[in-house]
C-alpha cells in the first residue's frame, strides 16, 4: 500500500492506495492540490521509496522551494529520491524533436528510462501542460502500461476546465483505479474547500464528498455536523463531555432538581483524521420546535438511550422522526448499559422499530472508550458506506 | 447593487459604471496607452480592492509603477508570473504571490482564490468601507502573453471558469490584448466571454479610444490620455 500521509483520506480506503494503480486528482480551477500532491510525495519519502515528478509547467528549483515551504520537509531527505522532469526537460524536448510523434516518444522514453535507472515506485504527473502538447490520450499513454512497469504507483493532478462530464468519463473508462476531484466555492463564504471521491476500482465505495481545511502543513478532513439527541435524561450531556476534546454545554436545573440542557451542547474533538463539531439537541419535548433547525446539513446522528427506560422509546423514535433519520446514518448508544435490567438488543430493536444495519452499541456514556466506539462508528458509516 | 466606476467619463456619466460580474476587455496595438489604460480601470476605488495577474512585469516594478503614480498600494495584490523563473525561492506575501511561469493555469487559479480569501477574511489592507461581498477588480496584464504560452481553447476554457467564478464574487474582470499579435477568430472567440470592449488606436495626434457593448453609448473614437499621476483617464 501507498500511504497518502493524509489521515483522513487513508481511513476512508483502509490504509492507503494499492500499489500498481492510477490515481487522478481533478482540480476545479482555483482549487490548491499540492498540498494533496506534496503530502502524498512527502509520505512516499518518508517511507524510503523513491519518487519520479513530471511537472513541465515549473523549474526543479520552483518546485522543490515550493515543496520545502509547503512540507517543511527538510531538503536532505529528498536528495536522491526524487528526480523532476521540468520545464527544461519540456523544451529539450520541443527544441530537439519536431512533431508531436516524435515528442510523445522522447517523453516516454525519457520516463521508461527514469522509472527503471532509479527504481521509482511512485510518479507524479502534471497533465495540465502534455494534455494540452500531446491530447487526452496522448497524455496518458505516458504513463508506463501495468507491464512496463509493475508495481508503479501513478498519481496525477489535473487541472479540471471541462467539468463533471470529464470525472464522469475518467470513471466510466476505467482510465484511473481512483478518482477524485478538488473543489472550492468562492461565493460569499470563499474558503469553503471539499474533495469528492468520486471512483475507487479496487473497493464498493460510494461517491461522497468530504470538506477539508489546511492546518499549518496539514490538511485536517472536517465533519462539521454530528447531531447527539435522545429523550430526556438518557445521557446526552455526558456523553458530549467524555466525547469531546473541548465543548460547552447549556443547561439549567429542573424543577425537580435535575440538570437539563436547554439550548445544546457543542463539543469538538479530532478522531480517525477529522475534525469533528457534535451538536447536542435537549429531549425535552418543548424544545422540538429548533431541533429540526439544529439538524439541517448534520452527517450522522447519534441517539443516545437509557438502558434500562424502555418507557422512553417512544419518544426516541418521535425525535428520529424529527431528525429525519431516515436519510443519514444513525448509531444508536443505550447508555448506563452497565446498571441493572438493561435491555438486550433485540428488545431495542424491536421496541425502536430499527433496520438491521443500524448498529446498537451497549455503554457507559461516563466511560470515554465507550463514547469513542460510538463515534468510530459514525465515522465509518459517514465516511465508508 | 454596487456600482464600479470606471474612470471613464463616457461609460460612467451615462451609465453610473458597470454591473458587478462584468468583464471588460481593453483591445490595443502596442506602443499605445492600451495597458495603462487597463490599470486606471483597475485602479481601486475606496472601499475597493485589485488583484493584478502580472505576465510582462514583475511584481517589485509594479509597485514602484504604483509608488510612481502615487497610489496606495494596500488594497492591491498582485500575481506575479515573472520573477519566479529567476528567482526561483522567492516566497509569497499576503499582498503578492508567485507562479513559476505564465504558462502555470493552475497555479494562477491557486493564487487568485488564496487574494480572495484574504481579502474577504479581512488580513488583507485596509477598507473604509464594509461592503460585503467586497468589490474586486480583476486585471489581467495580458492576455497576449497567457495566449503565447497556451492554446486559444485552453485560455478560453480558463477564462470561463474565472469570469463565472468572478461573477459570483460580484466582482468585474478587466483583460488588455494587443489586438495585433492574433488573428480575428481569436479576438472574437475571447470577445464572446466579455460584456464590455474598449478598443483603443494610436494616431499622429494621440490616443483614442471607443466603448462597445454598452447600449446608449456613443461609439465613436474618442481622444484620452492616462495621467501618471493617479492614473486617472482624462477625455
Amino acid at each position: 500500500m501507498i500511504r497518502t500521509g493524509i489521515l483522513g483520506i487513508d481511513e476512508m480506503l483502509g490504509s492507503g492506495i494499492p500499489q500498481g494503480t492510477r490515481v487522478v486528482f481533478s482540480l476545479e480551477p482555483g482549487v490548491d492540490g499540492r498540498p494533496f500532491f506534496f503530502r502524498i510525495l512527502q509520505t512516499v519519502l518518508d517511507d524510503g521509496k523513491n519518487a519520479l515528478v513530471i511537472a513541465p509547467q515549473t523549474t526543479e528549483k520552483a518546485f522543490f522551494s515550493d515543496f520545502y515551504q509547503l512540507t517543511g520537509m527538510d531538503p536532505g531527505q529528498a536528495k536522491g529520491k526524487v528526480t523532476i522532469l521540468d520545464s527544461s526537460t519540456r523544451n529539450r524536448i520541443n527544441s530537439v524533436h519536431r512533431g508531436q510523434k516524435s515528442r510523445l516518444k522522447a517523453w516516454k522514453d525519457c520516463i521508461r528510462e527514469t522509472v527503471e535507472s532509479r527504481g521509482v515506485a511512485v510518479m507524479f504527473l502534471y497533465l495540465d501542460l502534455l494534455y494540452e502538447d500531446f491530447g487526452f490520450e496522448g497524455a496518458l499513454s505516458l504513463i508506463p502500461s501495468k507491464k512496463e512497469s509493475p508495481g508503479l504507483t501513478t498519481i496525477v493532478e489535473h487541472l479540471n476546465l471541462e467539468g463533471d462530464s470529464l470525472i464522469s468519463r475518467f470513471a466510466s473508462e476505467s482510465l484511473f483505479d481512483m478518482v477524485i476531484s478538488v473543489h472550492s466555492d468562492i461565493s460569499s463564504v470563499p474558503f469553503f474547500n471539499f474533495f469528492t471521491l468520486e471512483y475507487v476500482s479496487w473497493g464498493r465505495m460510494p461517491r461522497r464528498s468530504v470538506p477539508y481545511t489546511f492546518t499549518g502543513k496539514n490538511i485536517r478532513l472536517y465533519i462539521p455536523k454530528i447531531i447527539v439527541t435522545g429523550p430526556p435524561s438518557s445521557g446526552k450531556s455526558t456523553f458530549i463531555a467524555n466525547a469531546s476534546d473541548t465543548g460547552l454545554s447549556a443547561d439549567r436545573g429542573d424543577m425537580d432538581g435535575f440538570r437539563t440542557t436547554v439550548a445544546m451542547d457543542l463539543g469538538w474533538l479530532h478522531l480517525k483524521g477529522f475534525d469533528i463539531t457534535i451538536f447536542g439537541t435537549p429531549g425535552q419535548p418543548r424544545f422540538d420546535p429548533i431541533i429540526t433547525r439544529i439538524v439541517k446539513n448534520a452527517m450522522g446522528i447519534i441517539m443516545v438511550i437509557d438502558a434500562t427506560r424502555p418507557d422512553t422509546f417512544p419518544r426516541a423514535r418521535e425525535l428520529l422522526t424529527l431528525a429525519y433519520a431516515a436519510r443519514i446514518p444513525v448509531v444508536i448508544a443505550m447508555n448506563k448499559a452497565d446498571l441493572p435490567h438493561s435491555l438486550d438488543e433485540h428488545t431495542v430493536r424491536e421496541g425502536l422499530k430499527l433496520r438491521d444495519d443500524v448498529p446498537i452499541f451497549f455503554i457507559s456514556s461516563l466511560k470515554r472508550s465507550d463514547v469513542h466506539d460510538v463515534l468510530e462508528s459514525m465515522i465509518d458509516r459517514i465516511t465508508r458506506t | 447593487m454596487y456600482t464600479y466606476k470606471t474612470g471613464i467619463r463616457l461609460i460612467d456619466e451615462p451609465k453610473g459604471g458597470i454591473s458587478p460580474g462584468s468583464n471588460i476587455l481593453v483591445l490595443a496595438p502596442s506602443m499605445s496607452s492600451g495597458e495603462r489604460l487597463g490599470y486606471a480601470v483597475a485602479r481601486p476605488k475606496t472601499g475597493e480592492y485589485a488583484i493584478i495577474l502580472s505576465t510582462i512585469m514583475r511584481s517589485v516594478d509594479l509597485l514602484d509603477f504604483f509608488s510612481s503614480a502615487r497610489l496606495d498600494p494596500s488594497p492591491i495584490g498582485i500575481i506575479d508570473t515573472v520573477s519566479k523563473l529567476s528567482t526561483p525561492d522567492i516566497t509569497d506575501t499576503t499582498q503578492v504571490k508567485y507562479v513559476s511561469s505564465p504558462s502555470d493555469l493552475t497555479g494562477i487559479g491557486i493564487k487568485l482564490t488564496s487574494i480572495v480569501e484574504s481579502i474577504f477574511s479581512g488580513d488583507f489592507g485596509s477598507s473604509d468601507q464594509s461592503l460585503f461581498p467586497p468589490p474586486i477588480r480583476f486585471y489581467v496584464d495580458s492576455l497576449t502573453t497567457l495566449l503565447m504560452y497556451r492554446r486559444l481553447e485552453v485560455i478560453y476554457q480558463f477564462l470561463h471558469v474565472i469570469t463565472s467564478k468572478l461573477r459570483k464574487m460580484e466582482a468585474i474582470g478587466i483583460y488588455s490584448l494587443n489586438n495585433e499579435s492574433f488573428d480575428e477568430r481569436t479576438i472574437s472567440l475571447i470577445k464572446q466571454l466579455m460584456t464590455v470592449v474598449i478598443e483603443v488606436k494610436n494616431e499622429q495626434h494621440g490616443d483614442f479610444l471607443r466603448v462597445r457593448g454598452m447600449p446608449g453609448i456613443t461609439q465613436e473614437w474618442v481622444p484620452f490620455q492616462v495621467r501618471e499621476e493617479g492614473l486617472e483617464v482624462i477625455m
